[in-house]
């Protein structure tokens, strides 16, 4: 029988509590390297990457605020776009942590080219903590135009 | 996410407060504090030292950063170009007059110098003559 809104909630706490659990599980397995303990809570990918597309260009933009021109590196190996690079977000020399929200972060994000590229013809610029890749489209991948000729 | 209207107080009206009607997520933030100063690391990508609006009332601190320009369609989205809003409460013994601020690489840093009177100060201790 129904007595209140909290017999709604019931479940959704039991579900809650469980995901809790299973939380806890995972974080406690060994790893069976031997090394630190198994962590299974998936992490967004850093840096955060969006795909844009142009007529001429794929443009990919990136994420990496605090990074500077020397500390990151972009490259294309086979069919993926590659960017590696380090954001060093140490505590500065001599003060003492009230909050800390931004991780310090090593990263090879490999994605996968979305189609057929100029690898010669690839550029990046870094502008306020945005790597902007320019991947322009091959050019037996541009859409040309057919002549119909009246025969 | 929030708007930032819900965030941050506007003195001046509704126009003002429409002009930032736009998406808005609190960004990644670190205090630090050292004898002389606070000092607040916040990430900020896209964003130039144009889109910074830092302000100060009372013992609130109010940061909106505004990226430039309109996001576009993508094929992969895994950020959202939204701005950033966030407000601090200035702890006391900050000069509030003295708080510097710049941009660097994406990140902005700001600075909360102590007042004279609210740093920890060593006592001289003098032998008196005679002693």
């Amino acid at each position: 029988m129904l007595t209140g809104w909290t017999d709604f909630d019931e479940p959704f706490r039991a579900l809650d509590l469980l995901q809790r659990r299973l939380d806890r599980v995972f974080d406690g397995l060994p790893d069976p390297a031997g090394g630190e303990r198994l962590r299974l809570r998936a992490r967004p990918a850093w840096p955060a990457t969006n795909v844009l597309e142009t007529p001429e260009a794929f443009v990919v933009k990136a994420e990496v605020p605090g990074l500077a021109e020397g500390d990151v590196t972009v490259s294309v190996e086979e069919d993926a776009l590659v960017l590696r690079g380090e954001r060093k977000a140490d505590v500065p020399e001599g003060y003492r942590v009230h909050l800390r929200e931004r991780a310090p972060v090593a990263f090879t994000r490999t994605l996968p080219l979305p189609g057929r590229i100029d690898a010669d013809a690839v550029s990046a610029t870094l502008i306020h903590g945005v790597l902007t890749v320019t991947l322009p489209k091959a050019r037996e991948a541009l859409p040309r135009q057919i002549a119909v000729k009246a025969v | 996410m929030s708007d930032v209207t819900a965030t941050v107080p506007h003195a001046n009206g509704t126009a003002h407060a429409k002009a930032y009607r736009r998406r808005s997520a609190a960004p990644p933030v670190d205090v630090f504090e050292n004898a002389d100063e606070l000092l607040l690391v916040a990430d900020v990508p896209g964003v130039g030292p144009d889109g910074i609006d830092l302000r100060i009332d009372n013992d609130t601190l109010a940061l909106v950063a505004r990226r430039p320009g309109a996001p576009a369609p993508a094929l992969v989205r895994e950020y959202d170009e939204v701005d950033f809003a966030a407000t601090f409460r200035i702890p006391a013994g900050i000069d509030a007059a003295a708080i510097s601020a710049e941009t660097r690489n994406g990140t902005l840093v700001v600075r909360l110098p102590k007042a004279a009177s609210a740093r920890a100060r060593k006592i001289l201790v003098r032998p008196r003559s005679g002693d």
